[in-house]
């Protein structure tokens, strides 16, 4: 055995400490928790807001390949999610039938009509300016929206497709009980989907741990730098946006699997755009995980929110005006947002990622903008 | 051999084949039909260029992108809303002048009101964030949320009808043709701003400063000029320019609703990239384009209406980046 | 000496990560022409930018008339009386050289009428090209503009980055004519990688080097030590 170079001794020493620190065995804990979840708290509603925390944590992280590692936005990351799921939905759905066989294909049929499109959209935002880029695919995503809601005939409209799920994953099925637990299809699907968003998000860190993942830091630090070492920029850039297109489309078909429906409101709006943003930003840009506090922050706020609200109303009967903001959740929300992106840009775990580093907060650098 | 003739004919390449398309429609319907749909078109086009260009011009000069630019669009409509409604005896008046009177109180209402609601989203704001268009993004994004929600607030939550003054209503029968009064005054008004714009930026000195600004903003800083005060004021002028669009808007369409700011601002946005960051010729351009095609597509094809903007939009990001007239950035 | 009108102290400036003035300090004296020269990198250009506030300094001084003025905002600094031509010239192509003129001028009185007038006897050229969109103008041509533009306002400092940069040897001459002339009421700083340029026009120098001043001193001493300028000019032995 040769001796290593220092920047092998480097990454060994790296991987040793990592399976050792804290934030190894947090990691492990939320793992753990999920694995665990149908069997501590087998109530439906538990499993099913833990499953969308799943969904969404994988979701954002797949934004944030793109956002926070490559350095594009787009608009149109949701839209792939829909992509995923009306393609699953209409091959077990409304131009199939519920068989495994089916969903296979569906998902094969949205991977490849995401990697098309992905391919272009990437072509596209070599051509023109971030900030172009982002507006377009703001375009293209209300678009899809609209020819999701209008060619109903295709779509189904704004009903959207119900579907069943076929053999084990039946909502019906059961395979007997364990530890107390009936296992029935729901429980079965629970599991997949962890495996799957597990899987993901595993091959997603690879990827920015990668060679390929560290060149397009590389790039979106400094992209003509990159260029000039030699990198050709478009190809890595193209494979970072198909990765986290994929990804997202993978989720898409997953979330069929789970709710068993696909209409324009759930796996396409705008609003869902703006959730997986907030997402992203409150938990952190640039960090996979921050995915995972982004995901569980907004979806405790969606739960609890309406108890906040009659806890003030409790507390304070006669605020007629506290009555009429609280009522204005989505008011609260946005000054919330705002506050974030000044105080804490670097999101939830971003910013306890440099706690730890010892570092202490900084705000944004503001670049002075020079002649 | 051809590139050598479309770079030395482009120009008027260009507008031929522009003319073209836009005769093209007469082939799936009558003149009537096509001139009443011309009228609106260039009439939408109007507001979206009242919208359009303040963002081109503040996106231009101070580099930002402001999302929340629609909602000014919505303010001014509902700033005119309560006008009207104050209003009532002049709006329902029989007279011309009463009629002019109240709507000109409107728009001064409305530049006013969102005017300062500018100023303070641009001090509070957007101030902290120049240099990133992310956080631009961001930003602006949440003051959008924060103010439509007020709207909601303010106004209540549903949509209302927008009443119209009485001798706007109705319409000229010319030559057996139906013309809307309303869409004329629009486009009028439109002009209006348009040419007092051009006025303004070609010959007062603020105006020079301006478009000086819109191509290197520091050196006009390095000059002696405080770019910063520019900028607010910019900001506060576009912003006042999107209300009055939007208060238009609301009286062509007879109603304002909280969202209607969205669906403007994608408008606005597609505008901006067809006409060019920082022109304002290029933001009237673009806006006569969208809204004449957007009219006649939804016509005869009402599903992919929008789509043809959007395929509009991308077919000039890829042929002219900067959109047709780039103001020199 | 005469009273430095800009003294530079330690100044320190950094772009981005990159340390690129490392504790700079000269003085510019009245009725000199005082030219920086160094290397590509050095950091002349910072320096002027600095001194214009256009980039902020984390350490170190700088006195204007007796002023600080670090960190100050650039309006404020131009408004105080220095002029800068920056070394792209910033010229707003899309006016014309007569808006490009308004926009300079700060004040609209007779003195300026005055300035603007002997401006235009000077630079021929713009009066010719008066009314045409300044990006039009040739290479040579925007240069005067954008000194005619810094030199407009009554200024008592003007500061000059590499105005010869691309210039043919005859438009050289004929901007080494007009620093001559407006040299005789106003203090110049110049920073010019041209030696011919340099030596013809200044009186004092100093040499940055990585960030720092490393030589200084008169220009007639400078044109005399061959040996200075290889070192730290890169201008060979067979150049002059």
């Amino acid at each position: 055995m040769g001796e290593l170079t220092p920047v092998q001794a480097a990454r060994l020493e790296e991987r040793r400490k990592r399976f050792r620190s804290f934030p190894f065995f947090l990691k492990i804990a939320v793992l753990i928790a999920f694995l665990l979840t149908p069997f501590l708290f087998p109530s439906f509603k538990t499993v099913d807001f833990m499953l969308k925390i799943m969904i969404f944590t994988v979701l954002v992280a797949s934004f944030d390949i793109l956002l926070g590692y490559t350095g594009i936005l787009s608009f149109g990351h949701v839209m792939f999610f829909g992509i995923g799921a009306y393609s699953v939905a209409m091959l077990i759905g409304k131009y199939g039938s519920p068989t495994y066989v089916n969903l296979v294909i569906g998902f094969m049929i949205a991977m490849g009509m995401t990697s098309a499109i992905a391919l272009l959209v990437s072509f596209l935002s070599l051509r023109v300016r971030a900030i172009f880029f982002a507006m377009v695919t703001l375009a293209i995503a209300e678009f899809a929206i609209i020819l999701a809601t209008k060619l109903s005939g295709f779509t189904g409209g704004e009903d959207g497709i119900t579907v069943n799920m076929p053999g084990i994953f039946k909502v019906s099925f059961t395979a007997g009980t364990l530890l107390g637990i009936e296992i029935t299809g729901r429980i079965v699907t629970y599991y997949l989907i962890f495996l799957i968003c597990l899987a993901l998000f595993l091959l997603m860190v690879r990827f920015i741990h990668s060679p390929l993942g560290r060149v397009m830091q590389a790039i979106r630090d400094n992209e003509p730098r990159a260029e000039a070492i030699g990198y050709k920029t478009f190809a890595f850039k193209t494979s970072s946006i198909c990765f986290g297109c994929l990804v997202a489309t993978i989720l898409g078909g997953l979330y069929v699997m789970w709710v068993g429906y696909a209409n324009p409101e759930s796996v396409l709006g705008i609003p869902i755009m703006l959730d997986v943003l907030l997402m992203v930003i409150v938990g952190g840009m640039g960090t996979l995980y921050g995915g995972l506090a982004g995901a569980a922050f907004l979806k405790f706020a969606h739960t609890f929110l309406p108890d906040l609200q009659k806890v003030t109303k409790s507390l304070f009967p006669d605020a007629v005006f506290l009555h009429a903001i609280m009522e204005r959740w989505l008011l609260i929300f946005g000054i919330l947002f705002i506050l974030v992106v000044f105080f804490f840009p670097k999101g939830i775990i971003g910013t306890l990622q440099e706690y730890l580093r010892g570092t202490g907060f900084k705000k944004p650098a503001r670049s002075a903008r020079e002649g | 051999m051809a590139g050598e003739i479309l770079k030395r004919k482009g120009r008027e390449i260009v507008i031929f084949s522009a003319l073209l398309l836009g005769l093209l429609p007469l082939a799936g319907m009558d003149i009537k039909t096509y001139l009443t749909l011309t009228i609106a078109g260039f009439a939408m086009g109007m507001m979206l260029f009242l919208v359009a260009s303040g963002l081109s011009l503040i996106f231009g000069l101070m580099d930002v992108i402001n999302f929340a630019h629609g909602v000014c669009f919505a303010w001014g409509a509902y700033v005119a809303f309560s006008v009207f409604r104050y209003f009532k005896k002049l709006v329902e008046a029989e007279s011309l002048f009463q009629n002019s009177l109240v709507f000109i109180i409107a728009i001064v209402a409305a530049i006013l009101v969102v005017g300062i609601v500018g100023i303070i989203v641009e001090r509070v704001l957007i101030r902290r964030v120049y240099g990133s268009h992310l956080f631009q993004i961001l930003i602006t994004f949440g003051g959008m949320v924060v103010l439509t929600e007020l709207i909601r607030i303010l106004w209540g939550p549903n949509d209302e009808v927008m009443p119209v003054p009485v001798t706007f209503r109705g319409n000229w029968d010319i030559f057996d043709i139906i013309v809307l009064k309303y869409p004329i005054i629009a486009i009028v008004l439109g002009l209006f701003v348009f040419g007092v714009i051009q006025i303004v930026l070609k010959k007062t000195k603020v105006g020079k400063i301006v478009r000086a600004g819109v191509e290197d903003p520091v050196m006009v800083q390095a000059m002696g000029h405080n770019i910063y005060l520019l900028f607010t004021a910019v900001f506060a002028v576009g912003a006042g320019l999107a209300a009055v669009g939007g208060m238009a808007m609301a009286v062509f369409n007879l109603q304002v609703y909280p969202g209607m700011g969205d669906a403007y601002l994608i408008f606005a946005f597609i505008v901006v990239i067809i006409g060019g960051l920082g022109s304002i010729t290029g933001s009237l351009v673009g806006a006569l384009i969208v809204g004449l095609s957007y009219n006649y597509v939804a016509f005869l094809l009402p599903p992919i209406a929008v789509g043809v903007n959007i395929l509009i939009m991308v077919v000039i990001l890829l042929i002219r980046p900067t959109g047709l007239f780039p103001a020199g950035k | 000496m005469d009273k430095a009108i800009l003294k530079v102290e330690g100044v320190n400036t950094y772009i981005g990560q990159h340390h690129i003035l490392q504790g700079v300090s000269f003085e510019a004296a009245a009725d000199h022409v005082t030219v920086l020269l160094g290397r590509n990198g050095a950091g002349k250009s910072t320096t002027l930018k600095t001194i214009m506030g256009l980039l902020p300094t984390s350490v170190g001084k700088i006195y204007y008339q007796g002023k600080e003025i670090q960190n100050r905002k650039p309006y404020e600094i131009a408004r105080m009386g220095i002029g800068f031509v920056p070394e792209h010239m910033g010229i707003f192509s899309s006016l014309t050289v007569e808006e490009n003129m308004q926009v300079a001028m700060l004040k609209e009185d007779s003195e300026t009428g005055k300035r603007l007038e002997m401006i235009l006897e000077m630079f021929e050229a713009l009066k010719k090209f008066w009314r045409m969109k300044a990006g039009n103008l040739s290479g040579g041509q925007k240069q005067m503009l954008a000194i005619a533009r810094a030199i407009v306002n009554d200024i008592s400092l003007l500061l000059i980055d590499e105005p010869t940069k691309g210039l043919a040897p005859i438009i050289v001459n004929a901007l080494i004519d007009v620093i001559h002339q407006i040299k005789q009421h106003t203090v110049i700083i110049l920073v010019e990688q041209n030696f011919y340029m340099a030596s013809s026009v200044g009186d004092a120098f100093y040499i940055l080097d990585d960030g720092i001043v490393v030589h200084s001193g008169k220009m007639a001493e400078l044109v005399e030590d061959k040996a200075l300028q290889g070192k730290y000019l890169g201008i060979s032995k067979t150049e002059g």
